[in-house]
Formats: structure tokens, sequence, C-alpha cells
């Protein structure tokens, strides 16, 4: 599928201005914004509250049509409806049908595709497993919390077997155990060789999936390309060492010294992210709660 | 299967018009309606009924059997109408301002299905409730018309014939329940529906449930009040002016004659409904559920979400 031809998204010239209610004001939202995102890839939407991430999303879903330029799915123009066929959408902060139990909000959604019972049953009971909400298939979505909100509606973009997954900040408000599980469910999308575009104020986490990065400013797209290319310091190189004895590490930085245009710039412990702290704390603190109890 | 030819067969494979896919959205609608609790409405309905059948026993039995029939017909009118407006209007923007709008049209969901599973929806929901009340309603008629002809021979010292029996039985049981009263279950039924479609069209411009409301309930007032204002404005000669005809058109169509609806009030003073009143009522209400739907999809297609 990698291997296509046909783009999973092509954007091209992508403008969309608002006209503000009784005002002659207008506000460019997007401007001339092009960009391509192969099958198969994640892809990393960033940039700052307003910079025009959900306006170009909801072009690309048909939410709203475009001022000029065009957006496409797998080669169907997005105002076409058989265009979301392929697609699966988790808006930001998304509230379902509270009144619904788990499994009956992917059985909704499953008709939605046109899914026989059949499909629904069996792509419901795989989609609960993976999202890890099996045991509360049948609780009613008012009674969950902010995590598994995010989970089932994660659960429900995939529920039509899309090839392409769009998520806007999909772990906002999440905490970080809640937002870990998110990214590992990215990351198995991404094994599977889904599409994915992902819109996040987390860079870290966009760092961790991503394997090309758009950023947005002011509606234009400043910088893109594959991420390692963009985060590469290219004229710094890095050497992490095991078990190496202050003997050793003078060592280096002597031969360093000798060699001309060379320099050292930091030695020390490498450090851990807070976010691997706090969930590596957590793990191991249910471990103790459990060998006690 | 190569992409293009993958593409072409996802392209093919989704259906322009998917009543299955309709289905799914009216039924959901159903669903979260009925456990949003609204079904508690049917104590108060309950009460109002039984309220005025214990209320008003002193009266003549003519006189007891139209209150009844009355403040029943009066009750369902007026839930089926409240169900109508604010149900619908707590469909759409709530939909809109929770986002669940955006999951549901990302799915290969045309907006005109969304909206038509919407309104049929509310109208199930109507059609269900104004079911129970009317069980209800007859349920207690008939007890009640069972009751004055037991109080009427016992009321009578003598020894009653069969022909007396016979004689009272016809003379309560007609002003009691009849098929005719069915005519006007369904008159309600119309007139909300009728109401819903207006709910709806609000709801398709409006930012918000309460405004979708307001807004809805003024058309409906206006729609009670608007063959008076028409009657009032032109009484005083024809109607000439190629102005006055349009204008007078205009609010024909923009607000439905939901007065028109009220044939109640004439069934339960025993008056006879005709059946081409009846095909009119039919006519009317498909007529104003397709040009408020057409209209609200024209508003609804175009809406930036």
């Amino acid at each position: 599928m990698a291997n296509s031809s046909t783009p999973a998204v092509q954007i091209e010239g992508l403008t969309k201005v608002f006209r503000l209610p009784f005002k002659q004001e207008k506000v460019v939202a997007v401007d001339g914004l092009s960009l391509q995102v192969d099958a198969g890839e994640v892809y990393g939407l960033i940039g700052p509250n307003g910079s025009g991430k959900s306006t170009t999303m909801k072009v690309l879903l048909g939410l709203i049509s475009p001022s000029a330029g065009k957006a496409s799915i797998f080669g169907l123009d997005s105002g076409d409806t058989a265009s979301r066929g392929s697609v699966g959408f988790l808006p930001e902060n998304p509230y379902f049908y509270k009144y619904l139990t788990g499994s009956e909000t992917l059985a909704f959604y499953g008709k939605l595709c046109g899914l026989s019972r059949k499909q629904i049953r069996e792509r419901s009971d795989e989609l609960l497993e993976m999202v890890d909400l099996t045991g509360a298939r049948d609780r009613r979505l008012g009674g969950y919390s902010k995590g598994m909100l995010q989970r089932i509606g994660l659960a429900q973009a995939l529920v039509g077997d899309p090839r392409l997954v769009v998520l806007d900040e999909p772990t906002a408000g999440v905490d970080p155990a809640g937002s870990r599980k998110i990214r590992d469910l990215v990351l198995e999308l991404k094994r599977r060789g889904i599409t994915v575009i992902l819109s996040s104020h987390l860079l870290e986490q966009v760092q961790e999936v991503c394997d090309e990065v758009g950023i947005i400013f002011n509606g234009r797209l400043v910088r893109e390309g594959k991420l390692n290319d963009l985060i590469a310091i290219e004229d710094q190189s890095e050497i992490v060492l095991q078990n190496a004895t202050p003997q050793l590490l003078e060592r280096i930085a002597e031969m360093v010294e000798g060699e001309e245009g060379a320099q050292l710039l930091r030695c020390g412990n490498p450090r851990t992210t807070l976010e691997r702290l706090f969930l590596q704390e957590i793990k191991e603190g249910s471990k103790q709660g459990g060998e006690d109890a | 299967m190569d992409q293009q030819a993958q593409d072409i067969a996802i392209s093919g494979k989704h259906r322009v018009f998917s009543l299955l896919r309709i289905w799914a959205i009216s039924r959901n609608t159903f669903t979260q309606l009925v456990r949003m609790k609204v079904f508690y409405f049917m104590l108060i309905f309950s009460a109002l009924i039984i309220g005025a059948n214990l209320l008003f026993l002193s009266f003549t039995f003519e006189q007891e059997l139209k209150i009844l029939k009355d403040v029943s017909f009066g009750a369902m009118s007026l839930f089926a109408s409240i169900f109508a407006i604010v149900g619908t209007a707590l469909l759409i923007p709530k939909d809109l301002e929770d986002r669940t709008l955006y999951t549901i049209l990302t799915k290969p969901v045309p907006r005109i299905e969304y909206l038509i599973g919407k309104l049929l929806g509310i109208l199930l929901l109507i059609a269900v409730s104004i079911l129970l009340m009317s069980l209800l309603f007859f349920a207690v008629l008939y007890i009640r018309q069972h009751g004055i002809l037991a109080e009427k021979i016992a009321s009578i010292p003598r020894q009653v014939s069969e022909a007396d029996i016979e004689s009272f039985r016809e003379s309560i049981f007609s002003r009691g329940l009849q098929p005719e009263l069915l005519l006007g279950v369904v008159a309600v039924f119309l007139k909300a529906a009728v109401a819903a479609a207006v709910a709806l069209f609000v709801s398709t411009f409006a930012s918000s449930t309460l405004f979708t409301i307001i807004v809805s309930l003024v058309i409906y007032f206006i729609g009670h009040a608007q063959a008076l204002a028409l009657d009032f404005y032109f009484a005083k000669g024809e109607m000439h002016s190629a102005g006055q005809r349009f204008f007078a058109g205009l609010i024909g169509v923009v607000f439905p004659n939901f007065q028109l609806f009220n044939v109640a009030d004439g069934l339960t003073a025993g008056e006879v409904i005709s059946t081409s009143l009846m095909a009119r009522l039919v006519g009317l209400t498909a007529f104003y559920l397709t040009i408020y739907s057409l209209v609200s999809w024209l508003v609804f297609a175009k809406k930036e979400l």
C-alpha cells in the first residue's frame, strides 16, 4: 500500500477565509497551504493555537469548504461523501451520546459505515479489546473518564476499517498514562500500515510517533519534512556510553582537545524525561502494591 | 488489488443514499431521547386526565365525558408539540456543541441523511408518546362510560328493561369511546410533525438550543393566529393586488396554519370530521414536511461546521 502512487492525502493551495458575522472583517485561517501525506505514513501537524491546524483538518474531512485550493483523500475530492469511506476521525475533546454504552456506540458508528451486524459484532470485540475497554463495554459513556472517552473515540474512528485516521489533539486533557496508551495505539496503527495525521501540542509525543512533520504558523506551512532530517543537528554528534570510568571520559576529552576544530560541548548523565520517570514510578508503585496484596 | 482499483472499489461501494444509515440515525435519536427519561411525562398526563375525571364527577354525564375528552386532547396536543419543538431543538445544536456531529458527518453519511434521520427519530418519539397517551385516554374513557352506565341503571328505583338499558347505553356511549376519536389523535400527530419540521429548520441555522426553542415557539404561535390575522387583514375587501396575494401566500407557506389541525375541538363537541378535511391535513403535513426538510437541507448542506 505504501508503495502506491496515490497519496493518502493531497492538499494543494488550500486557503480558508472566514467572514466575521455582522462585520466587514475577514480572517484568513489557512493561506495557500499545500502538503502531501503518503499512504502508511504518520504525519504530525504541529503549530500554536489558532494556526490553522483544525481548519485544515475540517476541510480535509469535508466539514467546511475551502475558499480556494483543494484537498483529496486517496484521490477522491474531500467534498465528495465517498471520500469519507476510508477515513476515521477523532475530534478534539469529543463527546459522544452519553446515554449509549460503549458497544452501542461502536454499533451505531458501524452502521453508519455500512457494516453488517456480524461485522459490527466482530469489529466491536476487536476494537474494544484493542483500546482496553472490553470491561466497560456495557457501561454508558456518561460514566466514562476522559481517557476512556478518548479511547472509545479512537475505536469509533477505526470501526469502518479506515485507511486514513485523522486525530485532532488526541491526548488533550488525558493523564500521562492514558496519553501513553493512545501513543501506543497510534504506533499500532502505524504497524498495521494505516496512514495517520495527528495534530498535537505535545511535541515529544509527535516526535515519538511521526515519520514526517509539518509546522503550521499563521495558516502557512512554514517547515515540513522527515522528522529525523528536521531535528538532526548536523554539525554535532552524540556518543552514549554505558559504565564509562572517569579515566575513560578524561581520555576521550583529551583526544577531542587534540583534534583541530572539534569541541566537547557537554559530558554527563543523560536525563530521562519527566514523563518516562512518572510512568516508571507508577509502574513500580502498582507492581509493589500487587506484591503487598 | 492495486491502490487505484481499491479507490474505485471504495467509491463504488459507497451508497449515495442509504435507508439503513437513516434508520441507524433515527433509532439512535429515539433511544437517546427515551433514555433522557422523557416518558416520565406520562405521569403528569395520567394525573391530568384522572384529575379531570374526579373533579367533574358532579356534572351531567355529557359534560363529564366532554370535559374528559377536551382535557385529554388538549394535554395530548400540548405534550406532543412540546416534544416536537424541545426534542428537535435538543438534537442538532447539541450535536454541534459536543462535536458529536463531526464524528457522524466524517463517516460516509450525506448531510440530508443526517437531517432525515433526526426528523424520523423525533417523529417516532412523538408517535410512541401519542400512542401511549391515547391508550391511557381511551382506557379511562372506556372505564368511565361503563361506570356512568352502571350508575345510571342503579339510580333508577324500578326494574330497568333491556330496552331502557340499550337506550342508556346508546346515549352514553355515543358521547364516549367512538372510532372518530382516532381522527383527532391522528390530527394531533400531524400537527406535532409539522412543528418538529419547523424546529428542525430553525435548528439548522440556530447556534443554540434555547434560540431554536424560542424561534420555533414564535412560529408555532404565529401559525395558530395566521388564519385569523389573514382574515382580518383581507376582511374589508377582496384581494386585488399581486403584492397582497404574494404576502398572503408567503405567510401561508412560512407559517403553517396550525389552527387547521385542531379538529379535536369539533370532535368533542360532536361534529363530524369529513374525510376530505383529514385528507387535506395529511396533504398539508406532507407539504410542510417536504418544504421544511428541503429548506433545512439547503441551509445545512452549506453550513460551515
